[in-house]
């Protein structure tokens, strides 16, 4: 092989360059903003109770969205993650009030996951029907039942057990499940950016029948997210029952906008519309500080919800920008 | 003008209905009481409507997300002006209004900026509950609607049928001439099957785009208008029971006809409404209803789809072989 001649480096590409450059970094830069922004608005804003509730709640967060962004990078869908947390959360809270205790209440949450997981996968990546569709109909099964399992109302608990100790362990503001999800988000890294498995979840997203062609078992990767995210959003509804000391059937609402607000706004970073693990992990604790800084500033609920739904917006529309540069036109 | 095999589906669909009736009316011979029939049409006309609008959006081949939370921004609209004093009609109009200016936003987002439908209309119906929240708090509003005469919008009759139930039929027929009977109509499925195909023949595939976002935000709004006259008050959470009927109908009702039209809707928002009201009548908790829906939902997609009801028939195939 000859050497590829590298492309000459005209005067119109540097500016570029350095917006590309700018677009990769600069919401990082957002992000500490918001910190700086809000520290110097509101000095509890970085009060140690303040900082370890927020990474509480990030780690959480982060944990239920570490499926969606998968999928969403392979091109799919799946809008029941926050139902099956809710199940899930449900279960255990419904087990421990029976006197299972923590352990069978536990298993029980994670088996609802894994149910729901299969049952997406099943579907979606099994008989290939439509994603969209089956993952509302799944999500609004796992809803229902999970408010049919309180009747209609919360379940408060008494005790938290050891998901409770879990909870509590930390290291000065650091919480424990932080350092836990940091983790897992590292390997999820490892695996999406290092591992063939991950470039072909990139590759699914811009054309499938390529990657299918090309022999990549893409149904089975496909089933496999699709348990991925049963699971992590059923850990988080089991971390959450703790946390909150009780089961909420109707917690998911809360977490949809966010969850696919993380995962676009996210994949600005780094990857220019690619949603990648980093990319959630920042944008969720950008999200957290946001609106945990807004509810300092005394914003009601429905401001900040305005907030999460323009953020999205602009997701969206950063992500399409970014993608019509780089790759030229849309082909839909 | 009828073809054989839309006789056969429909056939199936008369008697598919009948053997749920049935099942129903020996559990609770009330089900089959005028006064019954008359709440399932009731019931019918509130989902139907909105199903009749989303039917458009499937029809041009995308999602719409955002109508319930853009139908709960239409019903504190209404309820907001009824509430200041505004007359009925034009209380109603406001609240059309939004729908028809949140389906504008989001039709022109993803026929010309290009943006995915399924997050964009997601985050247009986040956007819309915020605001609904402005005109009192989140707070439910009755002020004036004794006064207004919105409760009739439920209580009338119209030529003999209940007014809900005239204003779906109504809006079917409309719907039924635009989408089957008029040069719109081929226009919205060629933009279906084929965007670029239809483009190139002429047809002004991202103004249909636009027209179908707007007319299911439309739909939305008059539908969520029936339900705040049968219930007295404006809600900020009142489009949320919406959203899984209203996809549940379409579907089946496509799975049932092999493809997404005005019959085909109201046929699938028949069958829900039947099932639902069939369950209500056997004293289930409000909140069994979407999983039943979701349930339907998901076998209607799952048998109708061909690649599964050719596995399906190969499986018969072998059995029969091996009785043989």
């Amino acid at each position: 092989m000859t050497d590829i001649p590298s492309p000459p480096l005209t005067a119109g590409a540097m500016p570029r360059l350095r917006g590309d450059l700018f677009m990769r970094y600069g919401f990082f830069i957002l992000v500490i903003a918001v910190f700086v922004v809000f520290a110097s608005l509101r000095p509890t804003f970085i009060a140690p109770g303040n900082i370890h509730g927020m990474l509480m709640s990030a780690s959480i967060a982060a944990l239920m969205f570490l499926g969606l962004t998968l999928i969403v990078a392979a091109g799919e869908i799946d809008v029941s993650f926050m139902s099956v947390a809710a199940l899930a959360n449900m279960v255990v809270a419904a087990l421990v009030q029976a006197g299972q205790g923590w352990g069978i209440g536990t298993l029980g949450g994670l088996a609802v996951g894994v149910l729901f997981g299969l049952l997406n996968a099943g579907l979606v990546a099994g008989l290939r029907l439509p994603a969209l569709v089956i993952t509302i109909a799944t999500g609004a099964l796992a809803a229902s039942i999970a408010a049919a399992i309180g009747l209609g109302t919360s379940i408060s608990l008494s005790s938290t057990g050891f998901v409770g100790q879990l909870l509590g362990l930390r290291l000065g503001v650091v919480p424990g499940i932080a350092i836990i999800v940091g983790l897992l988000y590292l390997i999820a890294w490892y695996v999406q950016d290092r591992l063939t498995f991950g470039h072909y979840i990139y590759a699914m997203e811009q054309n499938r029948a390529a990657v299918v062609e090309a022999g990549v078992p893409v149904n089975r990767m496909l089933f496999m997210l699709y348990v991925l995210s049963g699971v992590v959003s059923a850990l988080a509804g089991i971390l959450l029952a703790a946390n909150l000391s009780s089961g909420q059937p109707y917690l998911g609402t809360s977490y949809f906008l966010d969850g696919l607000t993380a995962v676009l706004l996210g994949g600005m970073a780094l990857k220019l519309g690619k949603p990648n693990v980093i990319g959630t992990l920042a944008a969720v604790i950008f999200l957290i500080g946001l609106l945990n800084g807004a509810a300092l500033l005394g914003w009601t609920d429905s401001e900040r919800q305005i907030v999460r739904g323009g953020l999205l917006l602009v997701g969206v529309g950063l992500v399409v920008f970014a993608r019509t540069r780089t790759r030229g036109p849309a082909h839909s | 003008m009828i073809s054989g095999r839309l006789l056969v589906r429909l056939a199936a669909f008369a008697a598919l209905l009948a053997i749920i009736a049935g099942l129903f009316w020996a559990q609770n011979p009330a089900f089959l009481s005028t006064g019954n029939l008359r709440a399932l049409m009731r019931h019918m006309s509130v989902q139907g409507l909105a199903a009749l609008g989303l039917t458009f959006v499937i029809v041009v081949r995308h999602f719409d997300l955002s109508f319930p939370g853009v139908a709960s921004l239409g019903a504190m609209t209404l309820g907001w002006l009824i509430a200041i004093g505004m007359p009925l009609w034009l209380s109603v109009a406001g609240g059309l209004a939004v729908g028809v200016a949140f389906g504008l936003v989001n039709g022109i987002a993803v026929a010309k900026f290009r943006l995915p439908d399924i997050v964009t209309t997601i985050a247009t119906g986040g956007l819309a509950v915020g605001f609904s929240y402005f005109y009192s708090n989140g707070t439910s509003i009755s002020q004036n609607f004794f006064m207004s005469g919105i409760l009739d919008l439920n209580d009338q009759k119209f030529l003999g049928l209940d007014k809900p139930f005239a204003i779906l039929m109504g809006a079917a027929l409309i719907g039924f001439v635009v989408l089957h009977a008029s040069r719109f109509g081929h226009g919205f499925y060629a933009t279906g099957q084929n965007p670029l195909a239809a483009r190139f023949s002429g047809i002004p595939t991202r103004s249909l785009i636009v027209a179908a976002f707007a007319i299911c935000g439309m739909m939305a709004c008059l539908s969520i208008a029936l339900l705040v006259a049968s219930s007295g008050a404006a809600n900020v959470t009142a489009g949320n029971q919406l959203l899984m009927p209203a996809f549940a109908a379409v579907y089946l009702g496509a799975a049932l006809f092999g493809r997404p039209s005005v019959g085909a809707t109201l046929a699938g928002t028949l069958m829900m409404s039947t099932m639902l009201n069939g369950f209500t009548l056997l004293a289930i908790p409000y909140y069994y209803s979407d999983a039943i829906v979701s349930t339907v939902l998901i076998l209607a997609i799952a048998v109708f789809d061909p690649r599964v009801s050719a596995l399906i028939g190969r499986i018969f195939a072998r059995k029969k072989e091996r009785l043989a």
